[in-house]
């Protein structure tokens, strides 16, 4: 054992089976299916697949090489465009709230002291302790026509109120809803790292509200806010509970449309197709999150 | 003066003695007044509204409360045959599911916590990395596969997809308990004469308990409350209480599904207000940083 390594050991062969475990874990229920799935949306349908292409219906197979048939089948599958494109624009939206409101709720934690302050530390928290399942049934059943929103509206003389339940607006407010205590969580625990003492030297030299906000706070929590973007686009790109539960029939979010592909319509293919590209598209983003947590870790213990 | 309050969007400022409020700070007071208000409505509404329809007898547009109560929804979900098998399984494969991922990632997080080896950064990161790939994704992905292992619609089946769901935090929560270990107190425990084991079982264990037992219990709650990949991997044998709650969903009266929506939350609800103050501390962010 090395002085001055905070007792690490140097036994590299325990550590390594110690930790190999839940990665040979990993390796073979993530990884591998990963590279099946990419072989078979490219029509490969030997090995690993060969028992999911017997059942599958509407199969691009090729016996001599790889095909990038499946995907050109689905861009020109308008359903799936239209399943994408909203995917898309709903994700940022929520992310964008999500930001937002949890930024806020953040805020009012650090600097109110009263009674507001301690309901909200209470009340953000709620939705974790909800399961997804309640509560996207509760969402919507809350914002749909005939729901308790439309019921309060129509006393208010609005009967006309448009519902938001099964529609993409729906999928936001559940999103959002639950989403919330992860955001806020992290922000605020974040912002709870910055000192005072450095609140009140920007204040003495007149920095105040918005400016000691954008200045100061910002910069200061840039990993936390990082982390919850990324992680909210991922998990938002990928749900299937919420906007199975709160959305519309058509466009569905991805992670629906992978559903009714796999198990609806009986094409394993085109769904794996989907995934994919799911993949590649939230890889993007969890670069920005492995990377910002790896540098926010240089000074970190586990780097050592 | 140097404790002049700075008007600042709807932050106060601990105030001192004389309180002379401007109009900004009034009016800052009201805006999170009302803000705070809003938000209570959007998260704590829905969940009353389901409280209440849970023992509704009927309860018709557009009225603000049922126009008559009733239990007997209470009675014909612990009557019917498949609610009640739903609510067995669950509590039947969470122990599964928290034992066996409690027997892979606890003994890795004392691995990552205590030595230092080639790769060990890279096996760090790859765990971590999982969080960076939608769910659904991984679980359709997992399903191909399952076909080809003859694991689709089995019990193995259910366990691994649920364990998916749990490896990361139940490695990095006990890592970082692990790590807050003080060294000092091995190193005494093994100058007094001590052995490995025993150091370990009667100095880190304990020390370490606290993490272990908040990743087992959010071990525990993740499987109770997986739907999705149950869902897929599970079908149609595996009906766990989320699962049925799809169902429940569409072909059943909104009381029914609101009793088990009840029934489903109480659980986690329990376990979770003992986890609170840990959560809130941070241990649950910590699941998501490198620490």
């Amino acid at each position: 054992m090395r002085k001055g390594d905070l007792g690490m050991k140097n036994r590299p062969w325990t550590g390594f089976l110690l930790t190999a475990l839940p990665v040979a874990f990993l390796i073979i229920f993530v990884g591998v299916p990963m590279v099946g799935a990419l072989l078979y949306s490219l029509g490969d349908a030997g090995g690993i697949n060969s028992a999911i292409s017997q059942i599958g219906l509407d199969q691009v197979i090729s016996h001599h090489g790889l095909t990038l048939k499946v995907y050109s089948g689905l861009i020109r599958t308008p359903a799936f465009v239209e399943d994408l494109i909203a995917t898309i624009w709903v994700t940022i939206a929520c992310v964008a709230l999500i930001v937002v409101i949890s930024w806020a709720i953040a805020l009012y934690m650090r600097f109110a002291t009263g009674f507001g302050a301690r309901i909200l530390s209470v009340l953000y928290v709620v939705p974790m302790f909800i399961p997804v399942v309640i509560s996207s049934y509760a969402l919507v059943s809350f914002w749909n026509d005939g729901g308790f929103v439309a019921a309060v509206m129509s006393h208010l003389g609005f009967p006309n109120f448009p519902s938001p339940g099964y529609t993409l607006v729906g999928i936001i407010i559940a999103q959002v809803w639950a989403s919330l205590p992860f955001a806020a969580l992290m922000l605020s625990s974040g912002l709870k790292g910055i000192p005072d003492s450095q609140i009140e030297a920007a204040r003495d030299i007149g920095a105040s509200g918005i400016s000691l906000v954008w200045r100061v706070l910002v910069p200061q929590n840039m990993l936390s806010t990082i982390i919850v973007i990324t992680f909210s686009t991922i998990g938002i790109l990928g749900s299937f509970t919420i906007p199975y539960l709160t959305g519309p029939n058509a466009p569905q979010m991805l992670g629906v449309a992978m559903y009714s592909y796999f198990s609806t319509y009986n094409e394993p293919q085109q769904s794996q197709a989907m995934a994919i590209l799911l993949f590649l598209l939230s890889m993007g983003i969890g670069y920005f999150y492995v990377r910002a947590n790896v540098r926010a870790d240089r000074k970190g213990s586990l780097a050592r | 003066m140097s404790q002049v309050i700075q008007p600042t969007i709807g932050l106060s400022t601990p105030s001192p003695r004389v309180r002379r409020l401007t109009w900004q700070q009034v009016l800052g007071k009201i805006a999170s007044v009302v803000l705070i208000g809003l938000l209570t409505v959007y998260i704590l509404g829905p969940l009353l509204v389901l409280l209440i329809w849970a023992f509704a007898k009927e309860w018709f547009y557009p009225a603000l409360l049922p126009q008559a109560w009733t239990l007997s929804w209470w009675q014909t979900i612990f009557s019917t045959g498949n609610f009640g098998h739903s609510i067995l399984l669950s509590f039947l494969i969470a122990p599964v599911v928290t034992l066996a991922t409690a027997a892979i990632c606890f003994p890795a997080a004392y691995g990552f916590s205590r030595y230092r080896f080639r790769g060990r950064w890279t096996m760090l990161i790859s765990i971590f990395a999982i969080n960076s790939f939608p769910k659904m994704g991984i679980y359709i992905t997992l399903a191909g596969f399952f076909y080809g292992l003859h694991l689709i619609g089995t019990f193995p089946g259910v366990v691994i997809v649920q364990m998916l769901g749990t490896i990361v935090t139940a490695t990095w929560i006990p890592t970082a308990a692990f790590s807050a270990v003080p060294r000092e107190l091995e190193e005494a425990s093994r100058d007094a004469g001590a052995g490995a084991i025993r150091t370990f079982m009667r100095v880190t264990l304990p020390s370490a308990k606290p993490g272990l037992i908040i990743a087992l219990i959010l071990t525990f709650l993740s499987s109770l409350d997986e739907a999705q990949g149950t869902f897929i991997v599970g079908a149609p044998y595996y009906q766990t209480m989320p699962v049925v709650m799809y169902g429940l969903v569409n072909g059943y009266p909104e009381q029914a599904a609101a009793v088990f929506s009840v029934l489903l939350t109480l659980p986690s609800l329990i376990l979770l207000l003992f986890v609170r103050k840990y959560i809130i501390g941070g241990a649950f962010a910590s699941a998501f940083r490198l620490h």
